[in-house]
Parts: structure tokens; C-alpha cells; sequence
């Protein structure tokens, strides 16, 4: 009880919850077989590639694999400042 | 004809063989015949844990080689005489016997028992691989903890890959007062990321030391929460419909209510 309060009061997220969150996206990688690595240099590649397109900060950039039921999904979440001048 | 249904985790500890054992007993009690099978080869325990070590002559092994009829290596448990041990050797390795070997002696087992419950050894390796050959069915054994899960969708991958499709999973080790403080997984989170059937909850029980320190299956103590769950467990696997009820945490205010009075 008393544990529940101080962990409402800091704002602690429960460890159950963090677990649960460790594991999906754990299994999501164990299961397409990628790990940190694949997922760099695919980051990198999509952000080449767009940004003949578009004006990007490369900062920004977020991919990710997300579990969704049974289906996986990649998503992406790409800031875009503007278009490129093409010639 | 009976059926062959492989236990198995591929996390270490997660409590295999006291499934097996539990399980083993409480379908043999509701009248089956059942033979429980240890396919851990030099590392063998469900004897031990079954209380029918002194009891051992012959192992698998013998059966393979040839120097010992099956039906004779079989050993007949003190208190069911429908269930039987066909324990591994302890003097062997996992790689000297293959999955085809293991895969006969089960099937012979088969023609003349209800139940063949086969206690794998962890991992994923030629030991896994012998369990698993001739299962028709497996129960994935899984604690509510990262590493746990993570090693179970593995094993559900490679019993998928080899068409076992009939899997069903036994959260083992699970602490209803833990969850409620959100210090753990819940049933819930678990069955969200297998995605598998649940066939039973068994909660974490302290008496299962002293249960194979005695040598007698957790099964007959009749006031253990963990033994209830295994018997459904056993009548599920049957084929009866009996309900997985939701274990309730217990406050400060009945845990202290409780020990008063003795109701615990």
C-alpha cells in the first residue's frame, strides 16, 4: 500500500509494466531475427533516400518495430521540413 | 490409443518436472493409465521428485540398447498403480540417443497407456529434440518473467516448425499479491505476447520444497492452492471444460485475519 503511494507520488512506472514493454519489443525482434544493428543501418538508408525528397532533420527520425495482435508493423515517424528543390 | 504430450520450457528451473510429476499423478488418480517419461539423459530427476528413486532399474537407454524389455524398465509408482516411471540414464549423454529412438519407445508406450507425459530437458538442443519427437501435443511451462516468456516463444516456434500445433501453456510460479503491487507480469501480459492457449495458472507455492524433499508430489496435499491448479490442469488435458478462476491477492487485513484464526 504504502509502496503503491510512494511509486504514485515519484511517478514510478510499475516494473510489470516495464517488463511487458521489454517484451514485446524483445519478441517482435527475436521472431524477424533483427537486432540494433539492422535497424541503425535501415534507419539510415530510409533517411538517405528521403532526403533527395525532402528537407529532414536527421535527428528526428524514428523507426521502429511495434507489435500489433499478431501482425508486426514498422513504424515510422519522420519530421519533414519541407521539399526539396528539384532541378 | 493413447495421446503423447511433451512438457517442456526451454528456460531451466521454470518448473518442468513438478508439472510432469503433478500432472502425471493427478491424471493417473482420475483413473488413466499413464507413463511420465524423463528425457533429461544424465541429468535425471523425476525420479527423485517422484520419490521412486530407490525404486529404478533399468532407463530408457536400456530399452534402446536393447538390454532390457520395455514394459520391464517401467516403474511402478507407490501409491497409483496406474502411473509409471521409465526414467532416463544418468551415466549417458543427451547425444547418445536420437530423436528416432526416443520417438519409438514413446509410440510403443502409446498402444498401451491413456497418457505419455514426456519431461524435457531445457534447452533447445539434440535433448529438446529427443523429447519432443514423437509429441502429438505440448505443454509450454512458463514463469511470469521476461526471460521466461522470451525462451517460451522460442520452444513455441520450433514445436510450430515441426506441426505440433496442439500447444497450451502453464504459468507456473505465479504470485497473485506481486502482480497486484505491479512487480509482475499478469496472466494477461503473458497470454497477450504468446498468443497461445492457457490450460492453467499454477500459483507459487512454498510447500513444493518440501514436497520433493519428501519425495511425494505437491498432488496430495490437499490444502495446497498449487495442487488444486494442477488437478485442473490434468482434468483439462482430459478434455473437461473446468473454469481457470482469477487467484485473488491476499490483503494485510485477511493475511492477519488468517494466520489469527488458523484459516490459512
Amino acid at each position: 500500500m504504502l509502496q503503491r503511494l510512494i511509486r504514485f507520488l515519484r511517478r514510478e512506472e510499475p516494473s510489470s509494466k516495464i517488463a511487458s514493454n521489454r517484451l514485446k519489443l524483445i519478441l517482435v525482434q527475436d521472431r524477424l531475427g533483427v537486432n540494433e544493428e539492422v535497424m541503425k543501418d535501415l534507419q539510415q538508408e530510409i533517411t538517405q533516400v528521403l532526403s533527395r525528397y525532402f528537407t529532414l532533420d536527421k535527428n528526428q527520425v524514428e523507426i521502429d518495430l511495434q507489435r500489433e495482435d499478431q501482425a508486426m508493423a514498422l513504424v515510422a515517424n519522420i519530421p519533414i521540413r519541407g521539399m526539396k528543390g528539384r532541378d | 490409443m493413447g495421446k503423447v504430450i511433451v512438457i517442456t520450457s526451454g528456460k531451466g528451473g521454470v518448473g518442468k518436472s513438478t508439472s510432469v510429476a503433478n500432472i502425471g499423478t493427478a491424471l493417473a488418480m482420475l483413473g488413466k493409465s499413464v507413463v511420465v517419461v524423463d528425457a533429461d539423459i544424465g541429468l535425471r530427476n523425476l525420479d527423485i521428485i517422484m520419490g521412486l528413486e530407490s525404486r529404478v532399474v533399468y532407463n530408457s537407454m536400456d530399452v534402446i540398447d536393447g538390454s532390457c524389455e520395455l514394459e520391464k524398465a517401467l516403474v511402478t509408482d507407490r501409491r497409483v498403480e496406474n502411473l509409471k516411471l521409465l526414467a532416463a540414464s544418468q551415466r549417458n549423454n543427451k547425444t547418445d540417443v536420437q530423436p528416432e529412438q526416443m520417438k519409438d519407445v514413446c509410440l510403443k508406450l502409446r498402444e498401451t497407456h491413456d497418457y505419455v507425459l514426456i519431461d524435457s530437458p531445457a534447452g533447445i538442443e539434440q535433448g529438446f529434440e529427443n523429447a519432443s519427437s514423437a509429441a502429438e501435443a505440448a505443454l509450454i511451462v512458463t514463469t511470469p518473467d521476461v526471460s521466461a516468456v522470451r525462451d517460451a516463444d522460442r520452444i513455441i516456434g520450433l514445436l510450430q516448425a515441426k506441426e505440433v500445433s496442439d500447444l497450451q501453456l502453464i504459468i507456473n510460479r505465479f504470485a497473485p499479491n506481486m502482480v497486484k503491487k505491479g512487480d509482475m507480469l499478469n496472466q494477461y501480459d503473458v497470454l497477450d505476447v504468446l498468443s497461445i492457449k492457457l490450460i492453467g495458472i499454477v500459483p507459487e507455492d512454498p510447500s513444493i520444497v518440501g514436497s520433493s524433499n519428501r519425495g511425494l508430489p505437491l498432488i496430495y496435499d490437499a490444502t495446497s492452492e498449487a495442487a488444486g491448479a494442477y488437478k485442473r490442469i490434468a482434468r483439462r488435458l482430459d478434455g473437461q471444460d473446468v473454469p481457470v478462476p482469477e487467484f485473488k491477492a491476499i490483503g494485510w487485513f485477511s493475511n492477519m485475519f488468517g494466520k489469527l484464526f488458523g484459516l490459512d
